[in-house]
């Protein structure tokens, strides 16, 4: 054998394991639900009846169930990607500040970001039913009586508040890397030429932020738009569908309907939708970043 | 000197801001904790007094009916292939990838890596009918083994990432003493991974140990199969209203990522971190 064959066999040879494992458990079935996407099927009998673009009809024109999830997902993820980098910014510049305590305080804020998302949503589960009525036998607002997790409009709020409070501490942590990265001399320099404390960081500290504001902006994105945990543990997608989310609707529409033919179709539809989100969003910040 | 006073007075208010925002913050979690310790009378009498003596008593019983030895060494057994699997592939991968050149290299990474574009939730209907044909559901090892195809493509754009870093004069030179590929990878490459091995590593565990979505697709059919949280998510759905013993088990799902989290602090932080700009 040849050298340059013996060369191109072993760079096959190591590559390979991850090519199969990958096109195994992400193209095949990515291609499946392509396929099942055209179809009626439910899921145990062997053989899938081909109905061409039905299924895609009924999305967008016979039932509003899938599109009213992915209004839920929007909204859940603007208001998701605003409060946690909003909140994880201002704490992130309060904790950047030198005391003792600092360190144990970010453990404290990360705590929850390593708990399961389930376990989070049990949690406030608690918290919303046994916890506030104990609050509000004590202090009698209304604001404990409000019926968090039963009533349609709250309980978006609900939902999208414990959302950014479990996952608060990994943007936290990923400002402060951020903060900690701004060069000192150009702060000093900002100082000397007699900047205040607020022209400082709004002038300068911010508009250097700015690969730590493209990824939190994309992380929350990405995680905001496959909310699912929580929402399964806290309100199982109800009142009604009033928290419904595209993953859970797709869940739902497979494994509670068995209509899998109509869930692969609406996992495509979902896959688009990120996609087409998430690109518009990086096209859009990295022709924002300020270099130094 | 009043500037320095009135700097130190700023810097004490902030510290108690930040106390007191850090107390709320985590006062669910803390309240999750006292009550599990509490009978179900004391849990609807006051959910907010301390336990009147203290009690295991929910302890030893939600240890036992949930089998929580064997859940536990379920969640180990799992982790630990799937993060084997996706560290050796990947790194292998990783540099042959950045170390050859050629088409099939660009083609294989592109087919590598694409799929982080792909959310879970987009293939998860077929993907338990194709697991159900290999033979890889309803298995811990099984499991395990799927989380290889999920884990590959980040951890292989990462590692790949950090390949540009190691100057290709450390390979060669190998080469010329008689090393083989394989040789060379593993006494000269894989130590050098090192540093971002342990970020795949702290993003990988973090991820499949509170994994919910695939083991309930998988594993949940079988009692012994189960994982911690797909079991605590089945148990406090048994216990409905009963508090006492549904807070034990979300207690008891979450103590070792919390445990584990206290003691290597500074790791877990530096690794979500470096995964998080990397990725």
């Amino acid at each position: 054998m040849s050298r340059k064959a013996k060369r191109q066999l072993e760079t096959v040879l190591f590559s390979l394991p991850a090519i199969i494992l990958v096109c195994l458990m992400m193209y095949l079935p990515f291609v499946l639900s392509g396929y099942y996407s055209l179809t009626e099927w439910n899921g145990i009998s062997k053989e899938a009846r081909l109905i061409g673009l039905d299924n895609f009809k009924t999305i967008f024109v016979e039932s509003g169930d899938f599109l009213s999830s992915i209004w839920f997902t929007t909204r859940y993820t603007v208001f998701f990607v605003i409060f946690s980098n909003i909140f994880a910014l201002a704490l992130a510049v309060a904790l950047t500040k030198r005391f003792r305590a600092a360190n144990f305080f970010r453990g404290i804020f990360f705590i929850p970001y390593i708990m399961s998302m389930t376990i989070v949503g049990f949690i406030w589960k608690f918290i919303f039913t046994s916890g506030f009525e104990k609050l509000y036998e004590i202090t009698e607002w209304s604001l404990w009586n409000y019926s968090w997790l039963g009533d349609t409009k709250l309980v978006f709020y609900s939902v999208a508040f414990v959302g950014v409070w479990q996952s608060l501490g990994f943007y936290i942590v990923l400002y402060i890397a951020g903060l900690q990265a701004v060069p000192k001399d150009v702060l000093e320099a900002a100082v000397v030429d007699g900047a205040t404390g607020r022209q400082k960081f709004f002038k300068v500290t911010l508009p250097l932020l700015g690969p730590s504001f493209t990824t939190c902006i994309f992380m929350s994105l990405t995680n905001g738009l496959k909310v699912f945990d929580i929402i399964l543990a806290l309100t199982k997608g109800g009142p009604g569908t009033a928290t419904n989310s595209v993953t859970l609707q797709i869940y739902k529409e497979a494994f509670t309907n068995n209509n899998y033919g109509l869930g692969s179709a609406q996992s495509i539809v979902y896959f688009l939708f990120v996609l087409i989100i998430t690109q518009l969003v990086l096209k859009g910040f990295s022709r924002k970043e300020v270099d130094l | 000197m009043r500037r320095e006073t009135k700097r130190k007075v700023r810097k004490w208010m902030l510290v108690i801001c930040l106390l007191v925002v850090a107390c709320f913050y985590i006062y669910p979690v803390f309240l999750m904790v006292m009550n599990s310790f509490k009978p179900f009378g004391e849990i609807i009498g006051d959910v907010l007094a301390f336990p009147k003596s203290f009690d295991l008593s929910n302890y030893t019983y939600v240890v036992d009916k949930m089998k929580y030895l064997l859940l536990f060494r379920n969640n180990v057994i799992i982790t630990v292939i799937g993060i084997l699997g996706i560290v050796v592939f990947s790194s292998m991968a990783a540099f042959i990838l950045e170390r050859r050149e050629g088409n099939y290299c660009k083609i294989a990474h592109t087919i590598i890596i694409t799929p982080m574009l792909i959310p879970f939730q987009a293939i998860m209907i077929t993907l338990l009918k194709s697991m159900n044909v290999l033979h890889l559901s309803g298995s811990k090892i099984g499991l395990g083994i799927q989380y290889w195809g999920f884990g590959i493509p980040m951890a292989t754009f990462i590692i790949f990432n950090f390949m540009k870093t190691i100057p290709r004069e450390l390979d060669e030179s190998a080469t010329i003493d008689g090393a083989s590929t394989f040789r060379t990878f593993v006494s000269i490459i894989f130590p050098l991974l090192k540093s971002v091995i342990v970020t795949v590593i702290v993003l990988d565990v973090m991820w499949i140990w509170n994994d919910f979505l695939l083991p309930l697709l998988m594993v949940n059919s079988n009692n012994e199969t189960k994982t911690l949280v797909l079991a605590a998510y089945t148990f406090v759905g048994q216990m409905n209203t009963k508090w006492n013993y549904a807070l034990t088990a979300m207690v008891l799902a979450i103590v070792p990522s919390v445990i584990v989290f206290i003691l290597l602090q500074k790791y877990i932080v530096e690794g979500v971190v470096a995964g998080a700009v990397k990725g």
